[in-house]
């Protein structure tokens, strides 16, 4: 029972990272009828990144916490203005095109910079070892995890519902040529959900470091999950990621010791029952 | 006969002449046979891609998957039952359509961007199953030992394959064969059909055609070819392993169809510049899928209907600027 309790625990913390990586690509989805299919090389840059602040600049893993959400969140601005904007208004394969040679660009670049060997990330001292109740242990660090994604998720949802930048994303999700019309400045709300979109991806990749370590390749896998995510929650939905990232990191945990050969397969199995029972997801519209 | 037939004959004897001379001066101008295998087997991939991408606009990123599990369905008829080559490929080809009838079956249920992401997530489960089941597919390792018998049916042994030069011979007659099959295809009221779909998807249905089946059927048709495109590739090499099935195929062989224009005769085109590009740039750059990063870009940006479409209003544009400039001569 303590085992199954364990890794219940386990997928929930893995399944907040997945939300964090799929939130941003389902609420630009909503904003834009845009897919970004180099979201997931920003998880893996997130990854590199922390690697590079805490160990080879050896700031420590705090500093990497600190700084990988706004660079990464700057840096996806940067090619928001330069480059994504300009493919709004394309058909969707040309979309496609560019942001998935966009994700290769960003791949070779991470393997050029850091090699294709997978790096170790340290788990940081003030978290390592496991905390106890009774019989029952657990690690720290993903204690942490689960708890610093549960207060961001909480963070998130008051910026979605409470704030005007919050209003702005859900009205513009709604009737976007409506707000254009009455004189909001639509590209800039892109912009800024863009940004934080990516940061949140990259963040989710600075907390899998320590736990999965960092190779280049776990950018398509990152972006292979949270595709199954949004279309299990339901594309533009926010607790549909939060619901599907859950459930996806549920399942696959607990199946890693009752069936572990299935505990990767049993995702897409899951995506495709969902599909055939609920086209637009768990909690999607239409 | 009136001039109008004589010259849509020439032109049609041209494009059917034009694939067997090119296939023949293929091994001439590479460096050797192994590259010119490379080219062909790839090619016959990347036509069952143009049938989904080109010809019905279904951009998937699940062809890895259907390579990947024909070259399994070749290793394993072809190592743990001893079969034939014919039965080693069919068996490739067999179990490229059933893989590509399931990512098609869920997949199409979606359209647009969502379609695609669904063709990528559902690929990701075959390269998983290969990962997992490691007593069937050698997972890391792969499978090895894959043979590359004579090609004989019964006791009749027709050409024996253990030369470079014959495998490419055979692998170039299964391309032009599955070549003129596709175009055989297209130019049916079937493929009529995909193409009325691709071009607009409400309008077919409204005229009364079963979208959904006729999508399925391309999908069906896309998975035996590129099926059979891995079980030529893994009898080739002799083994079957995971970076035959994983996402980074799927983008090989998309990116192949992408710069050949997803047209038939680019099918062959767009492996031969990858492929080149490849083997010319891995030497001075390691790195070089970065340069097909940003050719996709490029495309993206600034072809967005295609890249044969592209280069055809490129061409038109600089025609009427060299006629503007010849006039104000």
């Amino acid at each position: 029972m303590n085992l199954y309790l364990l890794q219940i625990m386990n997928g929930v913390g893995i399944g907040m990272l997945y939300f964090l990586i799929a939130v941003g690509l389902s609420v630009i989805f909503g904003l834009l009828r845009f897919v970004n299919f180099a979201h997931g090389a920003f998880f893996m840059m997130g990854a590199y990144l922390a690697y590079t602040v805490s160990v080879s600049f050896n700031w420590g893993f705090w500093a990497a916490l600190l700084v990988v959400p706004p660079v990464t969140f700057l840096l996806a601005i940067l090619l928001e203005q330069t480059l994504l904007r300009h493919a709004y208004h394309l058909p969707h394969t040309a979309q496609i095109l560019l942001t998935f040679g966009l994700s290769m660009v960003l791949q070779e670049l991470a393997i050029v910079i850091w090699g294709t060997d997978g790096l170790h990330m340290p788990t940081p001292g003030a978290l390592a070892g496991v905390v106890q109740w009774g019989s029952f242990i657990y690690p720290k660090y993903r204690l942490f995890v689960t708890g610093f994604t549960a207060v961001l998720a909480a963070l998130l949802w008051w910026l979605l519902e409470g704030t005007r930048l919050g209003s702005l994303v859900r009205a513009g999700s709604e009737y976007g040529d409506m707000m254009a019309l009455l004189g909001y400045d639509t590209r800039k709300v892109f912009m800024y959900v863009f940004g934080l979109g990516v940061a949140l991806a990259a963040l989710s990749g600075a907390l899998a470091a320590p736990l999965r370590g960092v190779e280049p390749f776990m950018g398509l896998t990152g972006l292979g999950i949270a595709f199954v995510v949004v279309v299990i929650g339901g594309m533009g939905s926010f607790p549909g990621a939060l619901i599907g990232g859950l459930l996806v990191g549920i399942l696959q945990s607990v199946l890693s010791s009752a069936w572990p050969e299935m505990a990767q397969p049993v995702i897409y199995i899951c995506m495709a029952v969902i599909l055939i029972a609920r086209p637009h997801g768990l909690m999607g519209r239409g | 006969m009136d001039r109008q037939a004589t010259k849509q004959a020439g032109i049609r004897a041209v494009e059917l002449l034009a694939m067997p001379i090119a296939l023949i001066l293929l091994p001439m101008v590479l460096p050797g046979y192994l590259q010119a295998n490379e080219v062909v087997i790839y090619a016959i991939a990347v036509l069952g891609s143009a049938l989904l991408f080109g010809y019905t606009g279904l951009m998937s990123f699940g062809q890895g998957a259907f390579y990947g599990m024909g070259a399994y369905g070749c290793g394993w008829v072809g190592t743990a039952l001893g079969g034939s080559l014919p039965e080693m490929l069919l068996a490739g080809a067999a179990l490229g359509t059933l893989s590509a009838l399931i990512v098609g079956y869920f997949s199409i249920r979606q359209r647009g961007v969502y379609f695609v992401m669904l063709t990528l997530a559902f690929a990701q489960l075959f390269y998983f199953l290969a990962y997992s089941f490691r007593g069937l597919t050698g997972g890391d390792n792969g499978m090895t030992d894959i043979p590359r018998p004579p090609l004989s049916i019964g006791n009749l042994r027709f050409l024996n394959l253990d030369s470079p030069a014959a495998f490419y011979t055979f692998c170039a007659i299964l391309f032009l064969l599955a070549y003129l099959a596709v175009r055989r295809i297209v130019q049916s009221p079937f493929g009529t059909t995909l193409i009325a779909i691709r071009e607009n998807e409400n309008r077919a249905r409204a005229i009364g055609n079963e979208v959904m089946l006729f999508k399925l059927a391309a999908f069906a048709f896309s998975g035996f070819l590129t099926g059979l495109a891995g079980a030529l590739h893994a009898s080739f090499l002799g083994i079957a392993s995971l970076t035959g099935i994983d996402l980074d195929m799927s983008q090989t062989i998309l990116a192949m169809t992408i710069i050949g224009g997803g047209t038939l005769g680019g099918s062959l085109a767009g492996p031969l510049f990858y492929i080149v590009l490849s083997s010319w740039l891995s030497t001075i750059w390691p790195r070089w899928p970065m340069l097909i990063g940003f050719i996709l870009i490029a495309i993206g940006l600034y072809c967005p209907d295609g890249l044969w479409e592209g280069l055809r209003s490129a061409l038109r544009k600089a025609m009427r600027m060299g006629g503007a400039r010849h006039v104000s001569n």
